[in-house]
């Protein structure tokens, strides 16, 4: 804050692209954090909200919010038609957005300090396409185990983390729109691009007051799952691996049967269990690949025939009277 | 002495001046009341002058219809006025675009207007528009429309203008409509003509009525665009008003911005529509292009039966939801949305259709209530009452004009 009257402000038009659900309680405290930023920062800047189904009076307590500090920026409200995630809500999103640089703030929640917003736009300038922000804090369990697992199995180059926001330029954006219609996961998208990435990693604060969310969390573990079918192959691994027991069990069989067939001293009863045993295990195996065939299958299709990946009800310009 | 007129016209915009010349031509002796100093001051010059083709209202197969079929008349009855030597271009956003391609192509086949596919990389950065389309639609110039008019009007005996006209109110007795002004100045009339665009519930509100006759209050609906679709059931007016209903509108203000286009774009028109986008097209011959965005251009918007906005405000005299004045030349208008739309346009328009800021025009928008869903431009045409007769117009488009013709034999 401290000499912002001496700052030359920025020329470039910045989007700030906000993902909201239910997320009343942070709103003000972000927006006054962002906006008296960006104020300070930036000569022209809008707001693109994404209301993702929200329940509660976010996006009343956002109006009003416009309504009372008179604001002088756009601010711009897309309603997502029912609940669609945090993906799909962004992704459209930063669709609609027009700035030469946009920021992504996938969460209200704000834990760092508001010089973190700018450090990302000057590392950014420094020749990345994509800057995101990452708390040193502490992770979660499964969110660790996560990302060690997809860092692991993952194709290409690059590893993700945490991120808390991100900034990315025009060029990024183009680039990803020309590498496919649909992006179930951005953060893998962008990281896979081919464009420079970089991350700003700050001192988390005051975390233990988040209140988590359930619909998002049961949400990002499903993504979670598509995710390691999408961009890694633990899959491929683990059908292969069972493919490969099977053949030995198999192998195994075949000598056992052999071996029992040249012994003369064979009992029917005991041989009829035995195979009957290899049959029952055969089967289980040729369903266990089935599934995951059909999994993949179900990716496929979705991955190259679905075109429209959201579906936006209403884009609302937040009006001043 | 009151003076009589056959005809009162309130507003000297397009609508009008072109009952004024209608009227005048069958001999009637008609009265043209006007708020600002000159005619067209306000949305006639302040458009996007498009002549409409249909092509806008992909959502409206009946609005679309309507505009092709008054499209050839108008061109042909004002022709002088008209700029037809650009490509206008029609596109549909690959992203967020309540219309595609196909749809597009199909709606206008239904509409039978002209329709060539041509490659949308031509013009927009990739993966920006998932269709282009070349189209026959053409601009006209509201400058020498209104020197038209001014030469046709201003030397005919038949026809008196009031500039600066104030009106203080409208008094409905049992033959005649009295319009009083706020200088004292009175004039009486059979036929009360209310073309006052985004004043139209403003003068409705100005009728008082005198004259005792009760039910027989508004003899007649008619929304030539899509039937029934204004039978709603408003609050009936306070008692010693006309039962006349104001029309359920919101009213937008809204911005045009006019700019110097580069070589590569002077002759292009460009239009990305049904959604959240902009369009660049010829501002009739003036050399100009109007840069318009459907987010960026209302800047406000009052949801009051009156216009009522904030920008009001220390504005006595000048400016009140009863008393709209020009908002082009208002000192308070709101600051332009040029870095906004300028950088929608250039997220989607190739770098060399270049453009540089020249100024801004503000006017204030009505929309029908009734038409958001389909995007719908309805002409709607009340008669309030009749002998003596009060007829009020409302239209967003300049060729339907002709709609006018049934009421003012």
């Amino acid at each position: 804050m401290e000499n912002t009257t001496q700052i030359v402000k920025e020329k470039k038009f910045i989007s700030l692209v906000i993902y909201l659900h239910n997320s009343a309680p942070y709103l003000k405290f972000f927006l006054d954090t962002v906006i008296r930023t960006c104020e300070n920062h930036f000569e022209q800047f809008e707001i693109v909200c994404v209301d993702d189904a929200c329940q509660d009076n976010t996006v009343e307590l956002l109006k009003e919010y416009v309504e009372e500090r008179k604001l002088h920026v756009m601010v711009n409200v897309v309603h997502m038609s029912f609940f669609q995630g945090l993906e799909s809500a962004m992704n459209a999103g930063r669709d609609i957005a027009i700035g030469d640089f946009v920021y992504e703030f996938d969460d209200i929640f704000v834990d760092y300090d508001e010089k973190v917003i700018m450090d990302v736009y000057y590392k950014l300038l420094e020749g990345n396409d994509i800057v995101a922000a990452s708390s040193k804090g502490k992770m979660r369990l499964t969110s660790k185990l996560f990302y060690a697992l997809y860092n692991k199995t993952k194709r290409g180059n690059g590893k993700i983390g945490p991120e808390t926001f991100r900034v990315m330029s025009r060029r990024a954006i183009n680039r990803i729109k020309s590498m496919g219609q649909y992006i179930p996961y951005r953060k893998a998208v962008y990281m896979d691009c081919g464009l420079g990435n970089a991350t700003i990693y700050y001192d988390s604060r005051d975390v233990d007051v988040r209140v988590k969310n359930k619909t998002v969390a049961s949400e990002r573990t499903t993504l979670a799952l598509d995710s390691f079918i999408y961009f890694t192959n633990v899959l491929e691994r683990t059908s292969a691996i069972i493919c490969g027991v099977f053949l030995m069990v198999t192998v195994f069989m075949g000598i056992y049967i052999i071996s029992d067939f040249l012994n003369d001293n064979t009992k029917p009863v005991e041989g009829w269990l035995s195979t009957m045993g290899f049959l029952a295990l055969g089967f289980f195996g040729v369903f266990a690949l089935l599934t995951i065939i059909l999994k993949y299958l179900s990716v496929m299709l979705n991955l190259i025939f679905k075109q429209q990946r959201y579906l936006v009800s209403d884009i609302e310009k937040v009006v001043k009277h | 002495m009151k003076e009589r007129f056959d005809k009162i016209i309130i507003g000297a915009g397009l609508y009008g001046l072109y009952a004024a010349a209608f009227c005048a031509e069958r001999g009637q002796k008609v009265l043209v009341l006007e708020y600002d100093g000159a005619p067209f001051q306000r949305a006639t010059y302040i458009n996007q002058a498009r002549v409409h083709m249909g092509y806008h209202y992909p959502r409206s197969l009946t609005t679309a219809v309507k505009s092709a079929g008054y499209f050839r008349r108008f061109t042909e009855d004002f022709g002088f006025c008209i700029h037809d030597k650009f490509e206008q271009i029609y596109a549909t956003s690959g992203k967020f675009s309540w219309t595609n391609a196909k749809q597009f192509q199909e709606f206008c086949r239904a509409a039978e207007i002209k329709c060539e596919e041509v490659a949308a990389s031509k013009y927009f950065k990739e993966g920006m528009c998932d269709g282009a389309f070349l189209t026959e639609e053409y601009t006209y110039d509201a400058k020498i429309l209104q020197e038209y008019y001014e030469d046709r009007l201003f030397g005919n005996s038949a026809v008196t203008f009031v500039f600066h006209a104030r009106i203080d109110r409208i008094i409905k007795r049992e033959e005649v409509y009295e319009i009083v002004l706020a200088d004292g100045k009175s004039y009486e009339t059979g036929y009360v003509l209310n073309a006052t665009y985004a004043s139209v519930n403003q003068i409705i509100d100005k009728v008082e009525d005198v004259s005792g006759g009760s039910g027989n209050g508004m003899s007649g609906v008619s929304d030539s665009g899509s039937p029934g679709a204004l039978q709603q059931s408003g609050t009936r007016s306070a008692p010693g008003k006309a039962a006349a209903e104001m029309f359920q509108i919101k009213y937008e203000l809204c911005e045009i911005i006019l700019c110097k286009p580069s070589e590569r774009l002077k002759g292009i028109g460009i239009t990305v529509m049904d959604g959240p986008f902009f369009s660049i097209m010829p501002f009739g011959k003036t050399g100009l292009h109007s840069l318009t965005a459907v987010t960026f251009t209302p800047h406000i918007t009052s949801y009051d039966s009156k216009p009522s906005f904030s920008c009001q405000s220390g504005m006595e005299g000048r400016c009140s939801p009863e008393n709209l004045g020009n908002c082009s030349t208002c000192p308070n208008k709101p600051e332009s949305a040029w870095p906004y739309m300028s950088h929608l346009a250039d997220k989607y328009m190739k770098p060399e259709y270049a453009y540089t800021y020249v100024e801004s025009l503000y006017s204030m928008k009505p929309i029908l209530k009734s038409s958001e869903v389909d995007d719908s431009r309805p002409t709607a045409i009340r008669v309030m009452s009749a002998n003596p007769t009060f007829v009020s117009v409302l239209s967003g488009k300049i060729n339907t004009v002709y709609d006018l013709d049934d009421y003012l034999k």
